[in-house]
């Protein structure tokens, strides 16, 4: 076996060819189904804040809460509340922690939708990549609401929107992109194996705190350790939102944490073209 | 549609099956299948499901799958439905496919009757004036008054089959696929449903693939039955014949050699 090698060129050829294919009928669904994905993604919303009470209002008051809750133990039992770059505290805990509402929902959430949405898979016949995008849509919703809201808040304090914003979609759009492509990843995973969405559940709390959603990852004092986190997408992001709403740097200005996102970006596609392409068909079966 | 639909022939085929078959890895335990997807050493066992299924159904054909339990039916059903993909072999199906597998039928349960035939219509593309007429005959023909504007969870079983079955056969379609989930019908509503089918056969040229146990249904509708057992397709002909040959004088504790091949 190991004297007949085969050409490594014909090998990558051979992996080029099937995971492009693969890549090319992600895209091809999309592109025939991308009104239904609207559809569908409004239904998801309806049916997330529909039956209790306050119906819309939970997605204003469970980011609301958890502000409040991490201000105090920062203002008020941590006594850590230096204001950053002329704002205050309070305002740079909102402009980082925004993008991490629709993260954590992706992370919990976006593992689950082929469960949830079973009947899309088993019973009729749909293109199951999209499943993942209009779940992420939904919720990227609910985003662009908060976004409004934020806006709002810091026009308030006295912060008027400055040029800085035109950011803004980039960010947005890049962070949909990711956590997009990690549902089509995890949903298969978690479809198969109850552990692989245990293991996510559980290490969202870790991803939170190890990642600079609520501390800034340039003050860290080690240089290869600060340059580490930075592939880290969640802190890509967050870091992003900041650059646009506390900082005020463009995004090319630190051209490593771009160049360290398109990486794990780039591996996170692979990653799921991989085991995409190995579970689509077995996916039905195991539901 | 378009192209096809100009010069429609009686002989035109709209499903064909060569040399089909579907094999299940059964893995020890969740474990192991979630390790197989890595590694190609982790052990499973094989079941066929279908195996060797060569067939071809033509357009306008009225075809009664009969079987036992675990003999392969829902597992071919849903190829043609295209929701399972099979292991090795062709599939071939031409034209627009409606399918009643089991009772959920591809509802969310979170959502009303109503709005789950808005979802169904979205999904299959339609215009919203086509949306408002399926809800108009779906809500009609399942005739299950208010229950419409409730949640599907809270549907009984029965409620349920109406909704669905009117969903399947209102959207128009070419083929027209029928688990066993009409059973759960009482008389009255699988009378209407036999006539439904009927009349879209007649009407529409519309190929029909059914699923049942019941010898009276098989024969109203269909014209032609095929036994499956085991997997294996054992008997493809006329439906009396096919009828007569499952229900045959045969013994069945007597075991059919091969390995033991369990159903979806």
């Amino acid at each position: 076996m190991a004297d007949a090698k085969p050409d490594i060129s014909a090998v990558f050829a051979a992996r080029v060819e099937r995971y492009g294919g693969t890549l090319f009928g992600i895209v091809e669904e999309h592109k025939q189904f991308w009104k239904q994905i609207f559809q569908l993604a409004a239904a998801d919303l309806v049916k997330t804040y529909r039956g209790s009470a306050l119906g819309w209002l939970w997605a204003l008051i469970k980011p609301s809460v958890t502000i409040f809750v991490y201000w105090f133990a920062f203002a008020i039992g941590l006594r850590a509340s230096k204001s950053v770059n002329g704002f205050p505290f309070s305002l740079w805990l909102i402009a980082g922690i925004l993008p991490w509402f629709y993260i954590s929902e992706m992370l919990t959430q976006g593992t689950t939708t082929l469960k949830r949405y079973s009947y899309l898979v088993t019973k009729i016949k749909f293109p199951v990549s999209t499943i993942a995008t209009f779940v992420s849509l939904s919720k990227f919703y609910v985003h662009l609401a908060l976004s409004a809201i934020v806006i709002v808040i810091f026009i308030v304090f006295g912060y008027p929107v400055d040029v800085y914003y035109l950011q803004l979609p980039l960010y947005m759009a890049l962070m949909f992109a990711f956590f997009t492509v990690w549902s089509m990843f995890a949903a298969p995973l978690s479809a198969i194996s109850k552990d692989f969405a245990n293991v996510v559940s559980s290490f969202v709390m870790a991803i939170f705190w190890m990642s600079g959603v609520m501390w800034d990852v340039n003050q860290i004092k080690i240089p290869w350790l600060s340059r580490l986190l930075l592939f880290n997408p969640v802190t890509f992001i967050a870091t992003g939102y900041r650059n646009v709403f506390i900082y005020k740097r463009w995004f090319f200005q630190d051209s490593f944490a771009l160049m360290a996102f398109g990486v794990t970006f780039t591996a996170m596609v692979l990653l799921t073209l991989f085991t995409y392409h190995r579970l689509r068909r077995d996916i039905a079966d195991v539901l | 549609m378009t192209t096809e639909g100009t010069a429609p022939k009686a002989d035109d085929i709209a499903i064909e099956f060569k040399n089909v078959s579907k094999r299940y890895k059964l893995y020890r335990s969740d474990k192991h299948r979630f390790l197989g997807i890595f590694s190609k050493r982790i052990g499973f066992k094989e079941v066929y499901a279908n195996s060797h299924l060569s067939f071809t159904i033509k357009r306008g054909e009225s075809v009664a799958a009969i079987g036992k339990n675990g003999a392969g039916k829902s597992t071919m059903l849903k190829m043609i439905t295209g929701v399972v993909f099979p292991t090795t072999g062709q599939i071939t199906v031409n034209g627009r496919v409606s399918a009643l597998l089991e009772l959920t039928a591809g509802f969310d349960p979170e959502l009303t009757g109503r709005e789950n035939i808005t979802l169904r219509g979205q999904i299959w593309g339609l215009s919203k004036d086509a949306i408002a007429a399926l809800e108009k005959e779906v809500v009609e023909f399942a005739d299950i008054g208010d229950y419409m504007d409730q949640p599907m969870r809270t549907y009984s079983s029965g409620m349920k089959a109406r909704v669905g079955f009117a969903i399947s056969a209102s959207i128009n379609p070419e083929i027209l696929v029928v688990d066993e989930a009409l059973s759960v019908g009482d008389k009255a509503f699988r009378e209407k449903c036999d006539r439904k089918i009927r009349e879209i056969m007649e009407k529409e040229n519309v190929t029909v693939i059914f699923v049942t146990h019941s010898r009276a249904a098989a024969e109203s509708i269909c014209n032609r039955g095929m036994v499956l057992e085991k997997g294996r397709l054992v008997f493809d002909g006329p439906i009396k014949e096919a009828l007569d040959y499952y229900e045959g004088p045969r013994d069945p504790a007597v075991p059919t050699a091969g390995a033991a091949i369990t159903d979806a």
